[in-house]
């Protein structure tokens, strides 16, 4: 029952919460805090916001580019082997990946620098989990149907990569006005990190093939490692009977969140350049940075190579030793050749670096950040020239979107329209295309009300139809309270 | 004012309107999987030349642990298994080749003999089933220990005139394992 309720959690969590990183819809939408996450360099019209604690940014999205949970459990009447077979096994390929990140903004703030309004700093304290995991085509294949009739065949062991990591971020940036066209911004960050774990570069395979003596031969050629951090200490205490499990889970978490355990340290990039009155381009480097594992650090290796017929009893050699246990000896022998070992070594591992660009043309009629008619507001030179604080009705550009994964770059494009509607309410449209989906409509929503700003977003309005089907889905949410214009 | 109720009103709506068709996870329970794994068990060879020194009627007799089977992954999910034996024989004489299946008790589980023909003769090929509609699968799940046993039926002097004339005794099994 436990491994059925697990197996059923596992495969719920990589399908409905599987996230991928990209939120093209909150990047480069000015009015909301929260995108300064997402490019440091952005525009920045306010003098100050604070974050409502744990709700100033909450992401769930959820996204696979193969085989959907409707796709296996839907209530069809097909029997559930013929739609695995179909749909997973046939179906997917060794770049079909199940990919999630979901970040949650603890603390949140920034303020304008009062001796130099050409600055402006930001703080913040989020968490994040991250994880990815290409679909193992050839190890699934073998776990599903066995080498059985597959002579020759090659079982790549390679197949398998995977990472995934929980971590709290501190981090402290700075949005400089270089001058009235160009916005640099960066963010150092303080990675404190509960769990970690790695299997990104393995190689090797399994073949079986017509013996020279026996009927079979079997060879392994296995160069794989595994790694982790931080999950042997919770899986002793939730082991432990002599203590509360959750209790003692919660007291480690928390002691590693708050720089009690694995420390990384990286940096985030950004710019915004206005090319003239209409266009602006934008872009962003993102996690640029690395984590020392060395808390509760363990590495799996599986490493050498073997071929083997079996037992094999050849006279006059077998004669010498009445007493040979061949199987033993056998077994001694693949175990010394590929030996399985494991060690505390500490290890470093790099963060999965983001990177967003963007190319948006204004039109409309050309208002001040809060909705008012530029011409009734005075909008002078707080910082390095007005036009900093003039929005205009309607935007419209496109986004692009990049980040580095274990079997390389996964890539997304979007275009986005976005639209002031008076003074309470902003409106972004997008449409996103990536590998997991090609009919990705996004739809984000800001409001203000006096000081208090809240914005929702739902992304791939099309699955809505049915979720359990699609491959791709979010939604984000933030509540802040921003000072305008003092 | 109007323009913000409305379009709040189509994206709260939009949001409340979706569905979700309610998957059935009771079927992971029927979820079989079995995969079929081929894999090469036991190899003897004997040049005939060892058969003629040995001299006495059995040439060749040895137990050894062979436990594979015994592990407890395999032993509890075993589901049936075929074990393929091909005798192939071009010494001058007639052999006969048994294996024998041992417990921890040292129990004899199962008997396979091979009555070799000398040669010239086809290859001797045979398959034993364990599990649904052949032997008691728990044969293979207790086995500890293997027993092989040559005898010559044949005399001590004689040579096949074929090249380098042998017995060989191959053998494999084609197993499934219930993974889920």
């Amino acid at each position: 029952m436990k491994i059925r309720a697990a197996s059923i959690l596992v495969i719920v969590l990589i399908h409905g919460l599987a996230i991928s990183q990209n939120r093209e819809i909150l990047y480069d939408f000015d009015e909301i805090p929260g995108a300064l996450m997402l490019n440091p360099g952005m525009k920045i019209s306010y003098q100050w916001y604070a974050g409502v604690p744990g709700l100033s940014g909450i992401g769930i999205n959820a996204g696979t580019s193969g085989a959907t949970v409707h796709d296996i459990f839907a209530d069809d009447g097909v029997d559930i082997n013929q739609k695995i077979r179909e749909r997973a096994i046939n179906g997917m390929t060794k770049r079909d990946e199940l990919s999630g990140t979901f970040q949650v903004n603890l603390l949140q703030g920034g303020f304008r620098a009062a001796n130099n309004t050409r600055n402006f700093y930001s703080f913040g304290w989020y968490l994040e989990g991250d994880a990815i995991g290409y679909w193992p085509k050839d190890l699934a294949d073998l776990a599903w149907d066995g080498n059985a009739d597959q002579l020759g065949r090659r079982f790549d062991l390679g197949h398998l990569k995977t990472r995934g990591e929980l971590l709290s971020v501190f981090h402290f940036g700075i949005n400089h006005i270089y001058n009235p066209k160009l916005i640099l911004g960066a963010r150092a960050k303080i990675y404190s990190i509960p769990l970690h774990m790695a299997a990104s570069n393995n190689q090797g395979h399994f073949v079986t093939t017509a013996g020279q003596n026996n009927i079979f031969s079997h060879t392994l050629v296995a160069d794989m490692l595994a790694r982790s951090s931080g999950i042997n200490e919770i899986r002793n205490a939730l082991e432990d009977d002599s203590v509360d499990e959750l209790a003692e889970v919660r007291k480690i978490l928390t002691k590693r969140s708050l720089l009690g355990g694995d420390l990384g340290f990286g940096i985030d990039l950004g710019f915004t350049y206005d090319l003239n009155e209409s266009w602006v381009v934008t872009g962003s480097l993102l996690d640029l940075g690395l984590s020392f594992h060395s808390t509760d650090p363990w590495n799996y290796t599986l490493d050498g190579n073997i071929t083997t017929e079996g037992v094999e009893v050849i006279l006059p050699d077998a004669l010498a030793d009445p007493d040979s246990e061949f199987w033993e000896d056998l077994v001694d022998e693949i175990e010394g050749m590929v030996p399985f070992e494991e060690d505390n070594d500490s290890y470093i591992s790099f963060r999965p670096t983001k990177l967003y660009g963007s190319v948006r043309h204004n039109f409309g009629e050309p208002l001040s950040t809060v909705g008012v008619r530029s011409a009734d507001c005075n909008c002078t030179d707080q910082a390095a020239g007005s036009r900093r604080l003039i929005t205009y009705t309607n935007s419209a550009g496109l986004q692009v979107f990049a980040v580095n994964r274990p079997r390389g770059p996964q890539t997304a494009i979007t275009a986005f329209y976005t639209r002031r509607l008076g003074r309470l309410m902003q409106v972004k449209a997008t449409y996103t295309a990536d590998k997991f989906t090609k009919t990705n409509l996004g739809l984000g929503v800001n409001l203000q009300a006096g000081p208090i700003q809240f914005y929702a977003m739902v992304d791939n309005l099309l699955a809505f139809e049915n979720l359990a089907d699609t491959q791709y889905a979010s939604f984000q949410i933030g509540l802040n309270i921003i000072s305008w214009g003092r | 004012m109007k323009t913000v109720v409305i379009y709040l009103f189509v994206v709260v709506f939009g949001c409340l309107s979706a569905c979700v068709e309610k998957p059935d996870f009771d079927q992971f329970d029927d979820i079989d999987a079995i995969p079929t794994i081929d894999a090469s068990l036991i190899y003897v060879e004997s040049p005939e030349r060892i058969i003629n020194q040995a001299g006495g009627i059995n040439f060749y007799s040895q137990d050894f642990v062979f436990d594979p089977f015994n592990e407890d992954f395999v032993q509890e999910r075993l589901v049936d298994a075929i074990i393929r034996y091909e005798v192939d024989n071009t010494t001058s004489k007639p052999l006969d080749f048994t294996v024998e299946l041992l417990d921890a008790g040292d129990n004899v589980l199962d008997t396979e003999n091979f009555d070799i023909a000398p040669a010239p003769s086809p290859i001797l090929i045979r398959e034993i089933t364990y599990g649904p509609g052949g032997r008691p699968l728990d044969i293979l799940r207790n086995t500890v220990t293997v027993r092989l046993s040559a005898t010559n039926l044949g005399d001590n002097t004689s040579v096949s005139s074929l090249p380098d004339p042998k017995i060989i005794i191959r053998s494999s099994a084609r197993f499934r394992i219930r993974l889920k």
